[in-house]
């Protein structure tokens, strides 16, 4: 089983990986520690103390806070419980008309914003630019990832959590609580 | 003991697996344990067999697709259809010529009309599990002193498929009535040899008889090869080995691709929403129905259960198009299996990853199923939707192995397939219709370390090879001006996705040449829903064409010509030539209105694939490469990457504290502008519910989906908080 250095890791996340090296890693076996490895690099770079369960993208993270498990930005910005899409808790920007889409796309590469609009999560802490949904108006925004966390943790890693959360999507029970 | 039917056997199969989770039974991979070097030796041997087939069969086949292209697929297959290796060439079709020979059996072909060796079995129709009239999907059953042991399968693209309009991406079929030549599970051959009948219909109803015919003879000589190499084998290593070891060799397979999302992803549930237009009101079509414009709804759910299993889900999919771009559930489940084979089952790629996978009916009357509501539907280019959907895959899994720390695995999205066809007499005084295969090279994805690459990678197939200029102008009356790398072409992102290019045609020596802008995936009003991790997504295809043009005189009088597409606001087109007809931003697809002269001018984009990641987090230094090797331009470099730069001896180079000081004013400029999502939500929801600025076309999506799946409609109401009773249109 291949075992590659976090140096060597940390490369690759920075795309400086030497192209030989990458191609090592793309072919050999993978290294059975490699999550473990990925988290304590990301745990590293993060602005905050809390303990990554689950690095959601590269920009945000599933953590531990308080008992509980939230979404939380690089820069330590949270969006609350995991189990609610955390676009809703985002900052957003919309462009819908060719105004504000030729800021990005000029002439004929224009969408027509009859047929979509642009939403650009943006994380209320540091201004990332999170995610960008490119979706016709009355699409709701994709829930991209909802992980079953405890599964993870205690069948597939071998190590349950401290605590359990039931895998349930939560983001309408959010939305209800909007429309009272 | 009396050997089991097929038919019965394969019912005993699927109850091994339904107990066991094994393909075949087989809890335990015996010939591999014992001999694990004669095992892997084989895999090899068998894999190397089907790519010798394929390497006979696309030489024996005439034409340019196949010779040319490698537009053609070989397999070696169990005796009840499982894929146990195929060649390299257009993977696409691994599962549909598994399930072909699955039908056959199904169908009671062993009691009648039976199988034998020689005999020539074949299937193009959609209605029985074909994905469109132009992919001929061949299989031969391969015997052993009087034992079915095997079946050889063979596909390839034929270059006319005998539908209502010339070539072999029939979009603008509005029934399957119309999508050409169909074979409906027949025996088209016996002894090696194709009935008479079966090549007078093709002589009478495809355009390009001969390259049909030297495409099916490729795909028998293919067949053959397998057939007699296989024999070899056997004499080697015994019939025994063979048997057992090809059972093991698919559940190994399977064994592998859950393995790896075990160990490499993370259980739980993603969504992907996905959509494709289709612009067609207005335009040149068939019949009335046509004069619409459509918009497809494509949503993946994926679930990644306890035990790796993968749950698939279509519930939204929008309804039936006019047009020929509807896919029959089976041909979709062979694309995911294309896509899956990419990105996580590539080891030994066969039909054990895919058995893995519980996929849910796609619903009734979608695009992704017609026919239980629109039997009539029209498949002429049923990848169009499929490879679009399935590019969501790549980002999906990308995501996924982003989360284990795998970076070096993931992916964004795939670019779109725009064709060009064209049909008319060439040089030669010959006629002929084709597709070019410009489009098997588009950009491949961003990764989650690099930059996709330039022109080199292709969705559908492997064999990302976009073919010499000369071969197409060889067949097909046009010159070459261009053919180059287009700049801005694989979206903004912290990793561009590898950039498309231009080809720019000149139309010579011909009477007269139609040319079809086709969609085998394109998107021309919007962009792919594939702003992953914070990216913009790949721009739309838009192409352009001059009819009647000044070319002649300025070649007369040596002045430039256009070589690429130009600037998004300045298209090259209508800025270097005159002509009676400039479409300098032509929205896809299309057949041009008369047929294209000496002298006229197609611009043909190609498209790069998706980004990922903020796009004020690319490196400077890629950024100012991109710009010295005109892959960007000075307004994207410095409005969307927010890169300050000054130019030093004709090369640009980066201001490094001018860009972070303008990078963090973007920041901040971002959080003031942006707005609560919950802000947005209350205004928005007002603005869906009364259908405000939404094109007919995306309110017609809209109702079929919310129609096709009762419950997805349930979501979406509860998400904007509409009224229960509430549907799109009814005002």
């Amino acid at each position: 089983m291949a075992d590659f250095h976090k140096a060597d890791i940390e490369k690759l996340i920075d795309g400086v990986l030497p192209w030989p090296a990458t191609q090592d890693m793309l072919k050999s076996a993978k290294d059975t520690d490699r999550f473990d490895k990925y988290v304590a690099i990301m745990q590293e770079r993060v602005d905050f103390d809390e303990e990554i369960l689950l690095p959601l993208t590269p920009m945000l993270f599933i953590v531990a806070k308080a008992g509980e498990r939230i979404v939380q930005c690089r820069c330590g910005h949270a969006f609350g419980d995991y189990r609610v899409n955390w676009k809703l808790s985002a900052l957003i920007h919309v462009r819908d008309d060719e105004k504000s889409m030729s800021e990005v796309y000029r002439g004929r590469e224009m969408p027509d914003p009859a047929w979509i609009q642009l939403r650009e999560y943006i994380c209320g802490g540091c201004g990332a630019q999170l995610e960008v949904e490119a979706v016709p108006r009355g699409c709701p925004p994709d829930f991209d990832f909802l992980p079953d966390l405890d599964t993870f943790y205690s069948e597939w890693l071998g190590r349950p959590l401290p605590d359990k959360s039931e895998f349930k999507d939560l983001t309408l029970d959010r939305v209800a609580e909007w429309s009272e | 003991m009396v050997a089991l039917s097929l038919m019965d056997q394969t019912k005993v199969y699927d109850e091994a697996f339904r107990k066991t989770g094994h393909v075949f039974g087989l809890e335990k991979l015996n010939r591999k344990d014992s001999d694990p070097g004669t095992y892997e030796a084989v895999w090899h041997i068998l894999s190397n067999l089907c790519n010798a087939a394929w390497a006979t069969g696309c030489k024996v086949s005439s034409s340019p697709i196949a010779a040319e292209g490698g537009d053609a697929l070989w397999g070696l297959h169990t005796p009840t259809g499982e894929a146990i290796c195929i060649s390299r060439g257009i993977s696409a079709h691994a599962g549909l010529l598994a399930d072909m020979i699955k039908n056959f059996i199904a169908a009671g072909y062993e009691e009648y009309p039976g199988f034998k060796q020689g005999d020539i079995f074949e299937n193009n129709d959609p209605h029985y599990g074909g994905i469109h009239s132009p992919d001929f999907d061949m299989c031969m059953p391969l015997f052993h002193e009087g034992e079915l042991i095997a079946w050889a399968s063979c596909v390839s693209h034929v270059a006319d498929a005998g539908s209502v309009t010339p070539g072999s991406i029939g979009f603008l079929n509005p029934d399957c009535y119309s999508d050409g030549i169909a074979i409906s599970m027949e025996r088209v051959g016996e002894h090696d040899r194709f009935y008479p009948w079966y090549e007078k219909r093709i002589a009478s109803r495809t355009r390009t008889p001969d390259f049909v015919m030297g495409d099916a003879r490729g795909r028998l000589a293919g067949c053959i090869t397998i057939r007699e190499r296989l024999q070899e084998v056997i004499e080697k290593y015994g019939l025994d080995f063979f048997k057992e070891a090809s059972r093991e060799y698919v559940e190994d397979s399977r064994r592998y691709a859950v393995g790896r999302v075990k160990t490499q992803t993370v259980p739980g549930r993603i969504r992907k929403s996905q959509f494709k237009d289709l612009a067609m009101k207005g335009k040149r079509v068939l019949l009335a129905k046509q004069d619409v414009d459509c918009m497809f709804n494509m949503p993946m759910e994926l679930t990644i259960n306890a035990d790796a299993s993968v749950d698939l889900s279509l519930a939204g999919a929008s309804g039936t198009v006019p047009f020929g771009e509807n896919i029959s559930p089976t041909a979709l489940k062979s694309g995911l299996m294309m896509g899956y084979s990419h990105i996580v089952g590539f080891d030994m790629f066969n039909s054990g990853p895919i058995s893995a996978w519980n996929i849910e009916m796609p619903p009734d009357g979608s695009w992704a199923n017609p026919y239980p509501l629109d039997f009539q539907a029209a498949s002429g280019v049923a990848w169009a939707p499929a490879v679009t959907w399935v590019s969501s895959l790549y980002e999906v899994f990308g995501r996924l192995f982003q989360m284990r720390g795998f970076i070096e695995e993931m992916a964004a999205g795939a670019g779109t397939i725009m064709t060009a066809e064209f049909s008319g007499i060439n040089q030669n005084g010959m006629y002929l219709t084709g597709l070019t295969l410009e489009q098997a090279s588009q950009g491949s994805p961003a990764r989650g370390f690099a930059d996709g690459e330039n022109s080199a990678w292709c969705i559908y197939t492997p064999e990302a090879d976009f073919g010499n200029a000369e071969i197409s102008e060889l067949y097909y009356p046009i010159l070459f001006l261009g053919r180059n790398v287009a700049a801005d072409s694989g979206g903004f992102g912290q990793f561009r996705g590898g950039l498309g290019h231009t080809a720019v045609w000149m139309v010579y020596n011909t009477p007269g040449l139609e040319y079809q802008c086709g969609d085998a995936g394109m998107r021309s009003k919007i962009v792919g829903n594939h702003g992953m991790y914070g990216a913009y997504p790949a721009v739309p295809d838009r192409p352009a064409y001059g009819h009647d043009t000044n070319v002649k005189e300025l070649i007369d009088a040596q002045k430039p010509l256009i070589h690429d597409r130009g600037g998004p606001e300045r298209p090259a087109l209508a800025s270097v030539i005159k002509a009676r007809e400039v479409q300098d931003n032509a929205v896809a697809p299309f057949v041009t209105p008369e047929p294209l002269v000496d002298y006229d001018i197609i611009v043909h984009p190609i498209a790069g694939a998706q980004a990922m990641g903020d796009p004020i987090m690319r490196d400077p230094a890629s950024v100012v490469n991109d710009l010295n090797e005109r892959w960007t331009t000075e307004r994207v470099a410095s409005e969307v990457h927010a890169v300050v730069t000054s130019k030093q001896g004709g090369s640009y180079v980066v201001d490094e504290g001018k860009t972070e000081k303008k990078r963090e004013k973007v920041r901040k400029q971002r959080i003031k502008r942006a707005i609560p999502f919950k802000d947005w939500w209350e205004k928005e929801r007002k603005e869906v519910q009364a259908q405000a600025g939404m094109d007919p076309a995306v309110v017609q999506m809209w109702v079929s989906s919310m129609e096709l799946s009762p419950k997805y409609a349930e979501e979406l109401r509860k998400f904007w908080n509409l009224p229960e009773d509430f549907t799109f249109g009814a005002q």
